[in-house]
């Protein structure tokens, strides 16, 4: 008897728990709207957010961007020289980076970059009681720390894939023109002729938003939830990248079939 | 008739279902006077500052503040509540990303539209007032424990609080800085007419300054009066508190399970 109940328990966990995340994921998001005005009134909360999340993550988007392009290039090349297609290679690297590559990295890159920097930081202000201190003295700290640091990945993912589809597209002219000596302007008319402004550029960019809303309230869900110690700010920051890598990549395949 | 600003009415508290941490608990805290909490190591105390600034909600009983019971009220209520009080916590709990002077004006910036050269003057002020002129600049992580103990004092003062609940603001002071504090929250009291409840071990300390004191042991409360007849109360466990005894009726214990009994389930 006892086995089969654990089995049960075994089986059951999960699911119930990970139903439970999702409850708790809902509330707290009408949580963070219903708090959205009180943040807008006080840009200046989401300007410093946008700093840490944004503006430190440039450098390293704009390095990555750069690399999967000079990959995207040398392995285009490769595969399109087998059917002697090598001029569409500007295309190739372009709508990879554009409606897939770009959005679903940056998104990656950023929670693991920044993300993990949100559920790290409320997870410490919990567990050091900042956020029970905010709270005594009337300020609410969801909307005074956590609703900021949400809208603030909100605002970056687009831009730094913005970025990063930039600086993957000129990687992919690097190799593409100055190594494998491709006619420059073939390479950048076939990029023109085939990159529809709506449907690849807008739509990629509207996934990026989608994705900077999602990694950023796994990662302020985690940071809140995190149990009050070392350990369990520390098993949230590992669940933030963890469950963002994987929702992103689902909710990408559920975008992908309805955008395109 | 004396004023109440806290009442504590049969309350029950528990963290967890299989011990009942605060029994049967009836406290008053009169207005414009120093009432100080004292007892071991975890019979909570902390819970109850926590129970009267709303953080957490009692089984059982009430909790009046202002004359609101907390659990009738709205959010919103509870947070005008707080705007008239101040807590000091036990360890600080400064925000770690901001320096000091940015600490101790942030209730200011939250609730006031003083200007920034203003707060600059209270900031200084409620600083000289702790005896940490000077700090401005520091972040917390430069400061030792005493003297975050003492900004996170000049924050939890800066807007004169009608209410100031003290979780324990002796602890790791030198002498000097002790009597500084003490002789701060002396002072606030008098001349603000400010209520306070002052939670600490300090017995010498507190029968210098407190109106009224409250004993607590394994979660209820064994005595109280005012620091004249506590001292010459027979009640052998505040006896034995008061001089540090270490055997006699008052246990230092987890009411938990006996261990005895923990062996036998294993
Ligand atoms: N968040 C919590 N969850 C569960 N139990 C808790 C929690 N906080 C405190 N306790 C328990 O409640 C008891 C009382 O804690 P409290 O912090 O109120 O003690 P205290 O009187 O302030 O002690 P001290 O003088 O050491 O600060 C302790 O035994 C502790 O184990
Ligand atoms: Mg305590």
């Amino acid at each position: 008897m006892r086995h089969i109940t654990n089995f049960i328990k075994t089986i059951g966990h999960p699911f119930s728990s990970l139903i439970i995340m999702l409850g708790e994921c809902t509330r707290l998001f009408w949580y963070l709207l219903t708090g959205c005005l009180y943040s807008l009134k006080r840009p200046q909360l989401i300007i410093k957010e946008v700093y840490f999340s944004g503006v430190l993550s440039l450098l390293i988007i704009a390095v990555s961007g750069w690399f999967v392009g000079m990959v995207l290039g040398l392995q285009g090349y490769n595969t399109l020289q087998r059917f002697g297609s090598v001029s569409v290679l500007g295309s190739l690297v372009a709508l990879s980076l554009l409606r897939e590559l770009g959005p679903v990295l940056c998104a990656i890159l950023f929670a693991s970059r920044a993300g993990s920097g949100m559920t790290a930081e409320i997870g410490l202000m919990k567990a050091t009681e900042q956020l029970d201190a905010m709270s005594v003295m009337a300020v609410d700290p969801i909307k005074r720390v956590v609703i900021p640091k949400f809208i603030s990945g909100i605002i970056a993912v687009p831009l730094l894939t913005a970025l990063f589809d930039t600086c993957g597209i000129l990687g992919g002219h690097f190799v593409g023109v100055n190594m494998l000596k491709l006619d420059q302007g073939t390479f950048w008319s076939q990029m023109q002729g085939s990159v529809d402004l709506h449907n690849d550029v807008i739509n990629g960019l509207i996934k990026a938003l989608f994705f900077g809303f999602i990694v950023s309230l796994i990662s302020v869900y985690q940071g809140l939830q995190a149990k009050p110690t070392a350990e369990g700010v520390s098993a949230a920051t590992t669940r933030t990248v963890v469950h963002s890598a994987l929702a992103v990549l689902a909710l990408d395949f559920i975008l992908t079939a309805f955008m395109f | 008739m004396q004023q109440n600003v806290v009442e504590l009415e049969n309350l029950n508290f528990s963290y967890s279902e299989d011990r009942l941490l605060l029994k049967n608990i009836n406290l008053n805290i009169a207005k414009g006077k120093i009432t100080a909490i004292m007892g071991g190591s975890g019979s909570g105390k902390t819970t109850i500052l926590r129970l009267i600034s709303g953080q957490i909600k009692p089984n059982q009983g009430k909790v009046k503040v202002f004359e609101n019971d907390l659990s009738k009220i709205s959010i919103k209520q509870i947070h005008d509540i707080r705007k008239r009080l101040g807590l000091l916590f036990q360890f600080g709990a400064l925000f770690t990303d901001i320096n000091v002077t940015q600490n101790v004006a942030f209730p200011l910036l939250e609730h006031t539209n003083l200007s920034k050269k203003l707060i600059n003057k209270i900031v200084a002020m409620k600083l000289e007032a702790v005896g940490l002129t000077g700090t401005q600049n520091l972040m917390p992580n430069q400061l030792s424990g005493g003297m975050a103990r003492r900004v996170a004092l000049a924050r939890a003062i800066a807007l004169d609080p009608e209410l100031m609940l003290y979780d324990e603001p002796f602890t790791g002071l030198d002498p000097i800085s002790l009597n500084t504090t003490a002789m701060l929250i002396k002072k606030l009291s008098t001349s603000l007419n400010q209520t306070a409840i002052l939670v600490t071990h300090d017995i010498a300390v507190t029968m210098g300054i407190a109106d009224y004191m409250y004993f607590m042991a394994n979660g209820e409360i064994i005595a109280e009066g005012t620091p004249q007849q506590i001292k010459e109360t027979s009640n052998p466990a505040v006896r034995q508190f008061i001089n540090g005894e270490i055997t006699g009726p008052f246990q230092y214990k987890y009411a938990t399970k006996n261990s005895y009994q923990q062996y036998l389930e294993q």
